[in-house]
């Protein structure tokens, strides 16, 4: 009896191994073509905007307020900070408290639910909001076109994404931080504010962050429930209506005047490069956190 | 650890400040004590007209604020209604229904304008083509689909018409303008007013290849991009027109001749047909007899509630709406002939006056 | 105790909104839907009714004459839109995410996805800025009418090529938007998965194409899908961008993908203005019905996606 022949696996030939290293190649390229006419869009969008928008950036852009389809856009600038500001102020303050919930005693029923409706809410299209905002806000409350109303619409639409992050964030605190505090007796809200809150600062500040650069893009829940206004703002929350950067780009880009593309082109930059800038920031602010995993 | 934690927060707090500070500093404007907002919106078609008068009227009267936004005739009348707005601009006079739903709406004249339809065919902008009523509702029922139809060959003998597919153009929000339009395809064709009828939104007969545009500004864009489109335009869009070097029509009146659109071909339709007004001035001006009236123009009307939250707010409109219907004011030829309007005649001014002293 | 009660109502508020939203709507809606009924999903023509005449009772409801509401048109804009942009980004997509995670060098790979993600930051009005300044003319003067010579066979891509606003160019915007949403995800999915599974693919023998696509792929399959889904969700309800340069279609079909269409989202807003002119409030509450079956939609989509997937992380948001 011969011995234990060792049994080779069945050697694939080398045009075998030759095709599949094409086949792979080929992928590759495949793939990178891909990312790059990606990127090319990319920066070609960036490029074409800021390019444009640069071109017909003036001082006056900022001192002087919209008259008809020319003057500056000191109007929109405030009008877009003040709108996109105040439903940050209201949907951080409500969202934080929910995210609070989510994350540190909403295991139950109504902890579920909410979280599994906020998802859905982060999918429901703007304009429906801004439907809904019209009719109740703008004409049923009598509200008309104003700060309120807008404020209140672009709010509800950050909402969900500030109580989602807020609650990731606070789940990356590590437990023993909980159980220490509260071990030395401290009372829930005593946990909440002196150490999760400050444990998970970055995390929630960068999810706000998002949301308001979010916000500050959005139209269609806008235009009918700020209007538009060619002043500043007055100071009244109800029944006068704001400007923002926004409906400037879209109303002005159809007016057959050269002033008119202009102030479009402006405002579509300066929207774009303060999201931008947002973005960065908010990624500035996670890297630069402990707990930070990105 | 925990100020390693914290100091993002403290640098993005100190970010913030800066940023609010940079907008305080944008924002240093004295609100007066007693500012009026007047806000405008609808029809495109007068928003031209509107930026010209606001800075002119705002700069003599100090507490007032006027803000313009151009949105489309059904904008300017529903805002007007739901009361969002003081002064809804539209081409169309309020339907019946509306009038009698909100009994103390007045739609006030301010100025006559008129009505282009414009072409794009490549080599034939600078030659005027001659269109009619019927043809130009068969073009928009999609019956009649190339330029050589012969229909359009029998109105302009001689001229080089392409072998081409029309584009027709069509406002796809609600418009003034489409009020018009239809009115003058409504009542020179009995078969568009039967089928289609005329309004501010209309069910336009589908076509391939038809555009639908937003405002009068998505119109003359549609159009300068597109090759062999047709489009019905407002004429304070007219130096668009002419500075992207688009075709402008003769149309067919009433007298069945091929008018221009000119200064007098205009006078002469507003003699025909503005003396007709009612005393609540909701009239239409479209297809009026004459040999030399041109077909298609109307009344740029506002409307306005009668009744008004405070005094103060009436007199402003009062005020405001008396200085444009005024010859020597908002209706001079310096701010008319600059969007193509026509002056309203001494009978529609007296008419718009006895409806502007109403509001209060 | 108190403090967690405090808590719970804030919580409590987002279902509350979510709920206050689609009661609103329904029952705004519901004359609406009444008076429609099932036509209103098959139905060709959007008509408000002669606004010039006086209102008539049909079915029980006060209406301008001649008033039909259907949106079979808006039903195929929005689904081939959302489809077709699908279609370009899911390969787009995956390819970016295979690259990115599996050649590009970790440190630089952070910079450029941070970048392509930057991408889903900017306004949809801006992309419908970029569409209506740059991307039509080019498309519609440059590359469609190439496109159209090439494949004349094709019924769906023959002539004529119209203007440049429409399905096709809807479709490319749309894809921009959702591309950088689906690679994010999955080239964080990707690099989830341990170093372990790729140092045994390639002791197998396989290239690392191979272990990318063979192996750490399929692991990922429910991410895929979920991620997929959600950009599907998205496509649908974007309004803006493409209000701006679909060519915003009334009544009628597309009959290829140059033509004029028009989304369910983006009609809400164009048709706002002349509904609200509507003195019977009909074509207002039909629009309204728009709203109620684009929730339902959105609904579906993300509560499924939801499922699949699990909770959703930071950038599925």
């Amino acid at each position: 009896m011969s011995g234990i022949r060792a049994v080779h696996p069945p050697r694939p030939s080398p045009g075998w191994i030759r095709y599949r290293r094409i086949k792979s190649a080929i992928g590759w390229a495949l793939a990178g073509t891909a990312l790059l006419i990606l990127s090319v869009a990319m920066v070609q969008i960036l490029l074409y905007v800021f390019l444009k928008g640069f071109h017909s950036l003036t001082p006056k852009i900022f001192t002087e307020d919209t008259v008809g389809v020319g003057g500056g856009l000191r109007n929109a600038i405030l009008g877009t900070a003040l709108l996109s500001g105040s439903a940050m102020i209201l949907s951080a303050l409500i969202g934080v408290a929910a995210g609070l919930y989510l994350s540190e005693f909403g295991e139950g029923r109504l902890g579920s639910l909410t979280r599994f409706l906020s998802d859905v809410l982060v999918g429901v299209p703007s304009i429906v909001l801004g439907f809904v905002g019209y009719v109740i806000l703008t004409v049923w409350l009598r509200w008309q076109f104003s700060l309120a109303a807008g404020a209140i619409t672009l709010a509800v639409l950050m909402l969900p994404y500030i109580v989602r992050s807020t609650e990731l964030a606070l789940r990356r605190v590590a437990s023993g931080i909980r159980e220490s505090a509260y071990a030395l007796g401290c009372r829930d809200h005593q946990v909440v504010f002196k150490v999760l809150l400050k444990a998970a600062a970055p995390g929630i500040g960068t999810g706000i962050l998002l949301a308001l650069a979010i916000s500050a893009g959005e139209t269609a829940p806008l235009l009918y429930t700020a209007g538009w206004s060619n002043y500043g703002w007055s100071g009244h929350l109800i029944h006068e209506p704001v400007a923002y950067l926004t409906y400037v780009i879209w109303s002005f880009i159809g007016e057959p005047f050269h002033s008119a593309h202009a102030l479009a082109y402006v405002a579509a930059f300066l929207i774009t490069f303060v999201i931008l800038l947002i973005n960065l920031l908010a990624r500035f602010l996670i890297a630069s956190s402990p707990h930070s995993r990105l | 650890m925990s100020k390693l934690r914290t100091r993002p927060l403290v640098r993005l707090t100190a970010l913030a400040a800066v940023v609010l500070a940079g907008l305080c500093a944008l924002a240093p404007v004295p609100v007066q004590a007693r500012t009026t907002h007047l806000i405008e919106t609808g029809s495109t078609l007068l928003y031209p007209l509107f930026n010209l008068w606001v800075p002119t009227y705002t700069a003599t009267h100090p507490g007032i604020r006027i803000t313009t936004e151009a949105t489309g005739s059904g904008t300017g009348i529903a805002q007007a209604v739901a009361g969002l707005v003081q002064f809804g601009a539209s081409d169309a006079y309020l339907s019946p229904t509306l009038q009698r739903l909100h009994p103390g709406l007045l739609n006030i004249p301010l100025a006559i304008s008129s009505q282009m339809v414009n072409y794009n065919l490549p080599g034939l902008n600078r030659r005027s083509l001659r269109l009619s009523g019927p043809v130009l509702a068969a073009i928009y029922a999609g019956r009649i689909r190339d330029w050589n139809a012969p229909a359009i060959r029998a109105l302009n003998p001689g001229l080089p018409l392409p072998h081409h597919r029309i584009l027709p153009i069509h406002r796809s929000d609600g418009s003034g303008d489409t009020f018009i339009f239809t009115q003058y395809l409504s009542f020179s064709t009995p078969v568009w007013m039967n089928a289609t009828g005329y309004g501010t939104t209309v069910s336009w007969p589908a076509i391939r290849g038809e555009i639908g545009a937003t405002g009068n500004p998505g119109m003359v864009q549609a159009l300068a991009t597109n090759p062999y489109a047709i489009a019905y335009i407002g004429v304070s869009y007219r130096s668009a027109i002419l500075k992207d070097h688009l075709g402008q029509a003769q149309l067919e009146n009433r007298a069945g001749r091929f008018v221009p659109l000119t200064g007098s071909t205009v006078a002469a339709a507003v003699a025909a047909r503005a003396p007709h007004t009612p005393p609540d001035q909701s009239i239409s001006l479209v297809f009026a007899p004459g040999a030399n009236a041109y077909p298609i123009i109307n009344y740029e009307y506002v409307i306005v509630k009668e009744h008004q939250p405070s005094r103060r707010m009436a007199l402003a409109i009062r005020r405001f709406l008396e200085w444009a219907i005024a010859p020597t004011g908002g209706n001079a030829p310096s701010f008319l002939n600059r969007v193509g309007f026509a002056p309203l005649p001494a009978q529609a001014i007296r008419q718009s006056r006895r409806q502007i002293v109403k509001i209060h | 105790m108190w403090f967690r009660r405090l808590l719970a109502v804030f919580s409590l508020l987002v279902p509350l909104v979510l709920l206050a939203i689609a009661v609103f709507l329904t029952y705004y809606a519901w004359p609406a839907i009444h008076y429609n009924g099932l036509d209103f999903l098959w139905r060709e023509t959007w008509n408000i009714g002669n606004q010039y005449a006086n209102p008539v009772h049909r079915h029980g409801e006060t209406v301008m004459p001649g008033a039909r509401f259907g949106i079979l048109f808006l039903i195929v804009g929005t689904l081939g839109s959302a489809f077709l942009a699908l279609l370009m980004a899911f390969p787009l997509g995956l390819g970016a995410a295979l690259f990115l995670s599996e050649v590009v060098p970790h440190r630089f790979g952070h910079l450029v996805s941070f970048f392509v993600e930057l991408l889903a930051g900017i306004p949809s009005v801006v992309f419908g800025l970029w569409g209506i300044v740059f991307l039509i003319p080019f498309l519609g003067h440059h590359i469609f009418p190439v496109l159209a010579g090439m494949f004349p066979f094709i019924p769906f891509l023959a002539r004529p090529t119209g203007s440049g606003y429409g399905l096709l160019t809807s479709s490319l915007v749309l894809c921009l938007m959702i591309v950088p949403f689906i690679a994010a995800t999955l080239r964080d999915a990707l690099r989830s998965q341990s170093t372990e599974m790729r140092e045994a693919g390639i002791s197998l023998g396989a290239t690392r194409f191979e272990v990318a696509t063979r192996i750490l792929l399929p692991g990922q399959k429910t991410a895929l899908v979920g991620a997929t889904m959600l950009a599907f969700g998205r496509a649908l309800g974007e309004t803006m961008a493409v209000l701006m340069v679909s060519g915003n279609a009334l009544n009628y079909l597309p009959h290829n993908i140059y033509s004029p269409i028009s989304t369910m989202a983006a009609f809400i807003v164009a048709q706002l203005d002349s509904a609200l002119a509507d003195p019977t409030g009909m074509a207002m509450r039909s629009l309204a019905e728009i709203a109620v079956l684009l929730l339902v939609i959105s609904f579906i989509i993300n509560g499924a996606a939801r499922l699949l997937i699990g909770t959703l992380k930071e950038h599925t948001l």
